[in-house]
């Protein structure tokens, strides 16, 4: 499961990140490390990109984007 | 900020690297700081206090996207030289693009290289700003940490210590705070000690290359978040112990606390995104701020235009009744007062929309309008991140055009640069406001809607024309690099007026400025180029005709054997098709200098063949009255008007567009296919609109 694939209001904790995946490392940069917890808190018009908490700050992402950070599994 | 040319020669000794200067060096030339830090991280306010300038900060991610470079202020007694960087989030550049950038922070080509670098960290963000600051200090430079921004981690119930940060970076760390100043004589005595005892060697210093990068960025996040854990400890106000004793009695703390409340993003921001976010409103509320946005420029803007407009006529009058009938007179009125009336007549909806862009900035709805137009964008070879340059376009695509840096695919920023023109720029309302005022009068109501269309026009256009080369991008730009949208949502703050108002006064200052002597100087042209060679021509049967009589004759006399007739004649050929005359080729000539002057050199034209007041209305009343040529009909036909507007929609007539384009783009490439491409686009689409409308009409 990916941030992707989470719904409104869930809360996770990132498991790894994928990268194959071409944004990966700019998505690490921004500071989705593993062991981060994170919360999807809204989702644009037609449900991307995703406003997400992290770190204690928003970060905007496009879905495509969030497909590399894995996750642990619902809290 | 300072001409290019003149930091050029200041810099001359720090541009062949440190190891020449020595501290005795420095009493003679300057030394050279670098401010770095994460987008939002304070940098512009600690730059605006060190050196005393007043740079607008925006609350928007990548506002900073040019250099700022002052003296330090007297009163720090530091000799040194301060350059305010682009905020960054990582050192490591993922495309070339972004290494010329970082490369920039080391060796810049036009401020060398800096003796120090001061790095920003927003208290409450720890943990993403520690990321360059530490790449920054592993390439080996000397480094002091700014932590701004405590009071937000205060209230979250946290603090920092600095003991520790130096401890565990190797770095000095000083506090900072953005509204009272508070540190920055501290931060003054340390970049002070730091230049005269620098403490590296002599070691040639390059930004991180991108060897191993995945491991190495791991590698440094797991050292972030064990400085993390040790540096922000827990703050009681309640204890009534001031911040140093409760960092004495840290070890008292037991570690692993609970961290609550140290993640959570601000409540405030999370409650307004609510709305503004919303699954169905969020979008709504976008399309009524747009539609605000749009519809205010006229609306609000009308009465000051009528004040305006009423002090030129008048003082036109004035001066045409004081003076009598001469050339010189002519001169004043017309080539003068009349020419930079109809333009100054527009800074009120200019100043408007400057303002509102301001304020979305300032308040952090930007980055949100970003976010919410990121997808339908997507769709048509764009990125959410074209929004505020799209946005800024609307005022003028110079500074537009450099704001699409943010976009970090190449092949979205080139679509971007290449459709911001057609964004209706502050230069093209003039002309605008001219047209939909000869077609409506008064009525505010339906003018506000017509030039609501004609932006909206330009939007749907743009897109037309963005999705067009997305669909051949191959033979357009040939980069295939991964398009992606991550962007931080800075914390919503009530915009500070007073700094936003500020900022909008000098920008359309910066307007007047740079279209003023331009406008000046062309209604002087052709003021001279339709008053001459024939400045009094003489008419052997006079009698019997008024004095009024007389003058008209010699004003139509003179223009139709004017050198701008005889020029004009000559492009009447590529005019006629789109309904229109010489007298409006000419005009649009010198367009190529400014849009503005368009209105300026109408004024002109059809003052001296209509001999008419001066000003927006009185060139509307000539206008009406205005006959073609051959067979009295009458000129500006309600096609014809429709045509120009197209016209003007489409035309690139901005010489410094181009200019600004070839430099981001780096080449004539891009610039040239727009100005063919937007020309023809202009000829013919106004050509198809009057045929299409005369037939229907």
């Amino acid at each position: 499961m990916t941030v992707a694939d989470l719904k409104s209001g869930r809360k996770a904790r990132i498991k790894t990140i994928d990268f194959t995946h071409p944004s990966s490392f700019r998505v690490m940069e921004y500071g989705f490390t593993p062991g981060q917890e994170i919360e999807i808190m809204n989702k644009a018009f037609l449900g991307d990109p995703l406003s997400v908490s992290l770190r204690g700050t928003l970060i905007a992402i496009r879905k495509t984007d969030a497909k590399c950070i894995e996750l642990d599994g619902e809290e | 900020m300072q001409s290019v040319l003149s930091l050029t020669a200041k810099n001359k000794n720090t541009l062949h690297g440190k190891s020449n200067s020595t501290p005795q060096s420095k009493l003679h030339s300057k030394s050279l700081i670098t401010l770095v830090g994460s987008p939002n991280s304070g940098k512009t306010t600690l730059f605006n206090h060190l050196s005393g300038r007043k740079s607008r900060t925006v609350n928007y991610p990548g506002a900073t996207v040019e250099y700022s470079y002052a003296d330090f202020l007297e009163c720090f007694s530091v000799n040194s030289k301060i350059l305010d960087s682009p905020g960054i989030i990582s050192l490591i550049p993922s495309s070339p693009d972004e290494k010329v950038t970082i490369e920039n922070l080391f060796r810049h080509k036009i401020f060398g290289t800096p003796d120090l670098f001061v790095v920003t960290l927003d208290a409450s963000q720890l943990s993403r700003h520690l990321l360059p600051a530490l790449q920054l200090k592993d390439t080996g430079v000397n480094v002091i940490l700014v932590i701004t921004m405590r009071d937000i981690l205060n209230q979250k119930g946290y603090d920092i210590e600095l003991a520790e940060i130096r401890s565990l970076t190797g770095c000095d760390a000083v506090f900072f705070d953005g509204i009272s100043g508070y540190g920055k004589e501290e931060l003054s005595v340390l970049i002070n000690y730091h230049l005269n005892n620098p403490d590296i060697p002599d070691i040639i210093v390059t930004a991180p290359g991108p060897e191993l990068k995945e491991v190495n960025l791991i590698n440094l996040f797991r050292r972030i978040e064990r400085i993390s854990e040790n540096v922000i400890i827990k703050y009681d106000n309640s204890s009534g112990l001031t911040p140093d004793i409760t960092n004495a009695n840290k070890s008292l703390v037991i570690a692993g606390y609970d961290r609550k409340g140290l993640n959570k993003p601000d409540r405030t921001t999370l409650k307004i995104d609510s709305f503004m976010l919303h699954k169905y409103w969020g979008i709504v509320i976008f399309l009524c701020i747009m539609a605000f946005t749009f519809t205010s420029i006229f609306w609000l803007a009308s009465p000051v235009m009528n004040l305006i407009d009423f002090i030129f006529r008048y003082s036109a009058d004035y001066f045409t009744d004081a003076a009598g009938d001469s050339w010189f007179s002519d001169f004043i009125s017309n080539g003068i007062i009349g020419g930079t009336g109809g333009v100054l007549v527009f800074l009120p909806q200019i100043v408007i929309l400057f303002f509102i862009l301001g304020v979305l900035e300032d308040s952090g709805y930007l980055a949100r309008g970003a976010m919410l137009i990121d997808k339908p964008l997507s769709k048509i070879g764009l990125n959410g991140r074209s929004f505020a340059p799209m946005l800024s376009g609307f005022a003028c695509a110079i500074p537009a055009i450099m704001a699409a840096r943010t976009i970090q695919n190449k092949r979205e920023r080139y679509i971007t640069i290449f459709i911001i023109p057609l964004m209706s720029c502050s230069a093209r309302l003039p002309v605008y406001g001219l047209l939909v005022s000869y077609l409506f009068g008064d009525e505010h109501f339906y003018s506000g809607i017509t030039l609501a269309a004609i932006y909206l026009f330009g939007i749907l256009s743009s897109l037309v024309v963005a999705g067009f080369i997305n669909k051949y991008r191959s033979s357009f730009i040939k980069v295939e690099d991964n398009s992606s949208f991550i962007m931080e949502l800075p914390v919503y703050r009530i915009p500070q007026f007073g700094f936003v108002f500020k900022s909008t006064l000098d920008n359309s200052w910066q307007y007047v400025k740079k279209a003023g002597p331009i406008i000046l100087s062309f209604s002087v042209v052709l003021w001279i180029f339709t008053y001459f060679p024939n400045p009094d021509p003489q008419f052997k049967v006079t009698e019997g005709l008024s004095t009024e009589q007389i003058s008209f004759l010699k004003s139509s006399e003179r223009i139709s054997n004017s050198y701008a007739a005889s020029f004009g004649k000559i492009i009447e050929p590529l005019m006629k098709p789109i309904g229109l005359d010489w007298r409006v080729g000419v005009s649009l000539i010198a367009t190529f200098a400014a849009r503005e002057v368009f209105v300026s050199s109408l004024a002109l034209i059809f003052k001296v063949t209509e001999n008419e007041g001066n000003t927006r209305e009185s060139l509307v009343n000539a206008m009406h009255t205005a006959e073609t040529g051959t067979g009295g009909k009458k000129l500006f036909t309600f096609p014809a008007i429709i045509g120009l507007i197209v016209f003007f929609v489409f035309a690139l007539q901005c010489i410094s567009t181009l200019a600004v384009t070839r430099k981001e783009t780096g080449g004539w490439r891009i610039p040239i296919i727009q100005l063919a491409a937007y020309s023809i686009l202009a000829y013919m689409l106004a050509f198809i609109t009057f045929n299409g409308l005369n037939l229907l009409m």
